[in-house]
């Protein structure tokens, strides 16, 4: 059946919330394989000790979306209506700031959202403390949204793509982007021989 | 190099990089969308902000959306049930491996209490950035990176450039 299933064969709340748990509980337990429960496993890599980190999400990038494409390919995804419907919206400049304020809260909380429920769960108190400074952080976005209300969604380019922004096709696209994760892979190696903290 | 104890005994990351790119695959496949996990805090918040102050919540331009007239209570959400997936997922996870210990992850010599304050502080600001960025690292980097979206690239770009570069301030915390 071609999906994306959800929305071309109308499923039922109910159903959709039973996905959600299903997909939910093995992200979560690959999230604990992969060692994301634990700080220090997550920040290793921004001090070139560990780069476990950059392996498993550029892995798992590059292996959902070559996947996509190759369902699309044999006629079980419509890609289409992703490109329509559901790819998230660019609102450029907001997400940059979002960005260089989530990458701060990553190396001084040691967390990022999924993976500290993840450390809650191994025991970790810290984690527990992160979290709870996040929901601070949602009451602080919340209070000051007359501030940057309009800002939060400037910027808006729509549901856009690289392969677009650069005028080629998604395949090509994404040979591009498995090159660079294989390149990245081999200076992770480098790194972790240099690993400039410790001497 | 030597591989301290709280590395040992995990999935090699190429493996476990594949399993969390087929689980994403999955959910792209069913749904459309991919996987989250800040969506649910943001939530959370808002109830809890609710419990304490209805009319903050329902007049704020931000939480407000979640409390509308004719809106299901918003922990009736799909995120927010991914993410109760993702505790038991973690869970079982955790036992089956017996790696459940109480404890904080921090570098040798890093003190207990910087340790715990720097992951409150950390937490609120990176609270504040999923918001303006509308999403982390699952629901951005991840699931908008694997479909090519244009601010998801962005936005995990400015992720890793600025952490390895704020890394260099707090590397008494790590180490």
């Amino acid at each position: 059946m071609t999906g994306p299933l959800a929305m071309l064969q109308d499923f039922s709340l109910t159903t959709n919330l039973w996905i959600a748990l299903v997909v939910g509980f093995f992200f979560g337990f690959v999230l604990e394989r992969a060692g994301f429960g634990d700080a220090r496993n997550l920040t290793n890599i921004f001090y070139f000790r560990d780069m476990r980190v950059l392996r498993v999400m550029f892995s798992a990038l590059c292996t959902a979306m070559v996947g996509l494409i190759v369902l699309s390919w044999i006629g079980l995804f419509d890609y289409s209506i992703l490109l329509e419907y559901s790819l998230l919206k660019t609102y450029l400049l907001p997400q940059v700031v979002g960005g260089i304020l989530f990458g701060l809260g990553f190396v001084i909380g040691g967390y990022c959202p999924g993976t500290a429920v993840v450390g809650l769960v191994s025991g970790k108190i810290d984690s527990v403390v992160f979290l709870a400074g996040m929901i601070v952080g949602m009451w602080i976005f919340a209070a000051g949204f007359p501030l940057w209300g309009s800002f939060y969604k400037s910027f808006d380019m729509g549901r856009i793509t690289l392969w677009q922004i650069f005028g080629t096709s998604k395949e090509i696209m994404a040979v591009a982007i498995v090159v660079m994760a294989l390149i990245a892979f081999v200076l992770a190696r480098l790194g972790e021989k240099w690993h400039p903290y410790d001497k | 190099m030597h591989e301290p104890d709280y590395a040992k005994g995990f999935w090699n990351p190429y493996i476990a990089g594949i399993a969390l790119g087929l689980v994403l695959l999955v959910t792209f496949y069913l749904m459309g969308t991919g996987l989250g996990a800040s969506g649910a805090v943001a939530r959370t918040a808002a109830v809890i902000a609710h419990g304490i102050s209805p009319q903050f919540v329902e007049t704020n331009g931000y939480f407000k959306g979640f409390y509308g007239a004719g809106v299901r209570h918003p922990l009736f959400d799909w995120v927010v049930v991914q993410v109760v997936g993702v505790f038991a997922g973690g869970l079982v996870a955790v036992i089956t491996a017996r790696r459940f210990r109480i404890g904080v992850g921090r570098g040798p010599t890093a003190g207990l209490g910087l340790r715990l304050s720097l992951a409150f502080f950390g937490g609120i600001i990176g609270g504040i950035g999923t918001r303006f960025a509308m999403g982390c690292t699952s629901g951005q980097a991840l699931s908008g990176g694997a479909t090519m979206a244009v601010g998801s690239w962005a936005f995990m770009m400015v992720v890793f450039a600025t952490a390895f570069i704020a890394a260099y301030f707090v590397r008494r915390e790590w180490s």
